[in-house]
């Protein structure tokens, strides 16, 4: 097993070659730009719930509610606050980062299936809080009447809102930068102790290793880029609505994770590419698209346990 | 560790292999191609009987024109997607349909909060768009938007259809049920605008979530509040669930029950004593008189089991040929030559299929249909489907509130 996930440097420069001309490639596989955009933001917010849950060890089932709380973040950003596009983001990522981290304190003193139980409880009180506030968040009908401004960069204007082609690689940008950071603090010192928690928690503990800190900072980075991966998705559809606060939704990321395999850095995005596309590919033909993704996670918990990437790795290194 | 093993380009060609396999395989033709309608609708959830409905009539529309070849000479492609009674996978479908299909034409969505959602996608990207089953008011009024016509009624205009009667059948004290979203809001305000000019008091609301399958905590509720009338005001599936425990529990022998918006598809569904109240239908297949009538209801006669078209077989109809009538008109599918040519755009007999006068009101994009206001039967005289008796038909000109009452200013693009 290579430690904090460290991949290959070929096989990174594919992934970003892949990422970089998918634009290119997706039409002629019958896809779509948004489409390539939208398996980055999930696979981005999948990423974040897996530097959780396949670095330190621990299960979420809220991470919705830090997704759906920078959506919208976002949103009421460019709605009611100015309209520029990095502050919504900030703003968005702030939101969700500062409540997880601020909540997370109390939910860190669980471990197993009673973090998992905390998780969704705080998770269901955004979402109640989403669905009810009907003069803030638009309540059931989702929040609507914003979009994502284009961004001046000096001397040049990119005009995100209406060039779907912009707009991807902005969003790749963002998941460059985030995607950078989380790789960065996986290599240092910091990961090496997530990763020693995972292992053997007891071990951890009797090395003198503080493991309620530390879950509890990873927690709190998690919520931060699973929030941005929020603000990200909220300029996507320049909407926010509250399912991206529901559980069902954490659950569709925990799927993502380990079905793209989740001891593996990358395997999370592999997940949700495969969830995404299937959602978009089976729901045009039938109206029972959720079976074929529960077949397919079915099918992959059995044969491939370490998820579609891990099930290579997770051999050699047995 | 370094350089690639065999196991890496194992898992990388597993990978790329994975994405083509579930990757859809589009053959994307463009110039003399088909023209392409989108269509987003919930075909899944508490609206999936009406939904389906909506497309089968679309469906109809569509090969009644491809028989006549087409709009403008082109044939006609009707492309449906499974909105699943969420808003964002609503959202998401119409991206997908406008971005990788590049449809002329968009309809949808029978819910309200859904169609709305959509029409703001469908402004942003210049698209003409007819809301076949969404009856918020702000669609044609503080949220209307030029590109962006309705079928279906406003709320406003279903209550003031009925409410007079409900009034005068039932009494002053009225306590709803009313869904917990945009439609429920905008319906119950409207109706609760009328009975203040009428005289009556609200006894209360029940405010329940989509979907809702228990509505016991809210009928004892409503019972306790003692009112004259129970308004229900949920639709599709609730209006099944809520109306099926109103008679299991015997409310309805103590308090009557009624409301505004019926459905067929809700008749058909409920058990013959539970088919009771007085209501309002938006459409009927069964109308004396009304030329054009027998031979749709034939041809959907075919098509859907032997059963009759309700209104929503009608709006899907309906709005397809909408299209093909602006199209002709304009001559163009380009979406602003359409909007323009939509605006005031009188129904000719063989799509309105009901007496009075039915037409786009330019001012605020909303087609002025008929109001079928009458009573839920358990049994059909002639027919088991003729389940509604109806009293009287209002043309839709007397009953929706002039154009600068909507709160509708519409924006045209320069």
């Amino acid at each position: 097993m290579s430690a904090g996930g460290r991949t290959r440097l070929p096989v990174l420069l594919a992934i970003w070659a892949a990422l970089l001309a998918a634009p290119f490639w997706l039409p002629l596989i019958g896809g779509y730009t948004a489409l390539g955009t939208r398996v980055l933001v999930l696979g981005l917010a999948a990423m974040s719930l897996n530097f959780l849950l396949g670095f330190t060890g621990v299960l979420s089932f809220g991470h919705a509610a830090w997704f759906g709380l920078g959506a919208y973040g976002a949103g009421l950003s460019l709605k009611f606050l100015a309209a520029s596009t990095p502050l919504a983001l900030l703003f968005g990522t702030l939101l969700g980062g500062v409540l997880g981290a601020a909540l997370g304190a109390l939910i860190v003193h669980r471990r197993g299936i009673y973090f998992a139980m905390v998780t969704i409880a705080f998770g269901q009180v955004f979402y109640y809080i989403a669905y009810r506030w009907n003069s803030l968040t638009g309540g059931d009908d989702g929040l609507r009447g914003f979009a994502r401004q284009p961004i001046a960069l000096g001397p040049w204007h990119i005009d995100i809102l209406n060039s779907g082609l912009a707009f991807y690689y902005f969003v790749l940008f963002c998941f460059a930068l985030a995607v950078g950071a989380m790789a960065l603090l996986l290599r240092s010192p910091f990961g090496g102790t997530l990763l020693a928690i995972r292992e053997n928690e007891r071990r951890a503990r009797f090395l003198g290793i503080p493991v309620e800190l530390h879950v509890w900072i990873a927690f709190a980075l998690s919520c931060l880029f699973i929030s941005f991966a929020g603000g990200l998705y909220a300029l996507l559809n320049n909407f926010a609505d509250p399912n991206n606060l529901h559980y069902s939704l954490s659950g569709d990321l925990v799927i993502m994770a380990v079905m793209g395999g989740m001891r593996n850095f990358w395997g999370p995005l592999l997940g949700a590419a495969v969830f995404v596309v299937l959602q978009d590919y089976v729901s045009s033909l039938t109206t029972n698209w959720m079976s074929f993704i529960g077949l397919l996670f079915v099918l992959v918990v059995l044969f491939f346990p370490r998820g579609l990437l891990g099930v290579a790795r997770g051999k050699s290194a047995a | 560790m370094n350089g690639i093993g065999r196991r890496t380009l194992l898992q990388a060609t597993a990978a790329a292999g994975l994405v083509r396999l579930t990757s859809p395989f589009i053959i994307s033709a463009r110039g003399d191609s088909p023209v392409r309608i989108g269509m987003v609708d919930p075909l899944t959830g508490a609206y999936a009987a009406p939904a389906r409905n909506e497309v089968m009539g679309a469906q109809l529309a569509v090969a009644r024109l491809n028989a006549k070849g087409g709009v403008l000479g082109r044939q006609v492609e009707l492309l449906v997607e499974d909105s699943a009674n969420d808003v964002g996978t609503g959202v998401q479908k119409a991206r997908k349909l406008i971005e990788r299909d590049n449809v002329s034409f968009m309809i949808g969505d029978v819910n309200s909060a859904i169609a709305q959602a959509i029409a703001q996608v469908t402004n942003e990207k210049g698209l003409l768009q007819i809301v076949s089953g969404g009856h918020t008011d702000p669609i044609t009024g503080t949220d209307c938007k030029w590109n962006v016509y309705r079928v279906c009624n406003t709320t406003r205009m279903e209550a003031n259809s009925v409410c007079d009667v409900l009034f005068k059948k039932y009494g002053p004290k009225w306590h709803f049920i009313t869904p917990d979203y945009a439609f429920g809001h905008t319906l119950q305000s409207a109706i609760e605008a009328n009975l203040k000019t009428l005289g009556g008091t609200v006894t209360g609301a029940e405010l329940t979530p989509l979907g809702t399958s228990d509505f016991s905590a809210y009928l004892i509720k409503a019972r306790s509040a003692n009112p004259n009338v129970i308004i229900l005001l949920v639709q599709g599936q609730d209006m099944v669930n809520c109306l099926k425990q109103i008679v299991q529990f015997g409310i309805n022998k103590q308090i009557p029950v009624a409301g505004t918006q019926q459905e067929l598809e809700s008749l058909e569904a409920l058990p013959p004593e539970a088919r009771i109240g007085n209501w309002m239908f938006e459409w009927y297949w069964n109308q004396p008189d009304v030329p054009h009538l027998a031979e749709f209801v034939a041809d959907i006669r075919k098509v859907n089991g032997g059963k009759v078209p309700t209104a929503r077989h009608w709006f899907g109809f309906t709005s397809v040929m909408s299209f093909a009538l602006a199209a002709a008109q304009a001559n163009s599918i380009d979406s602003l030559k359409l909007a323009h040519a939509l605006s005031d755009l009188e129904l000719p007999p063989e799509v309105k299929l009901q007496p009075n006068k039915v037409f786009y009101r330019g001012g605020d994009h909303q087609l002025m249909l008929s109001a079928f206001v009458g009573e839920a039967r358990a049994h059909g005289p002639q027919d088991p489907e003729d389940l509604f008796k109806v009293d009287r038909v209002v043309a839709g000109s007397d009953i929706a509130p002039p154009v600068a009452d909507t709160g509708c200013t519409l924006h045209w693009p320069a």
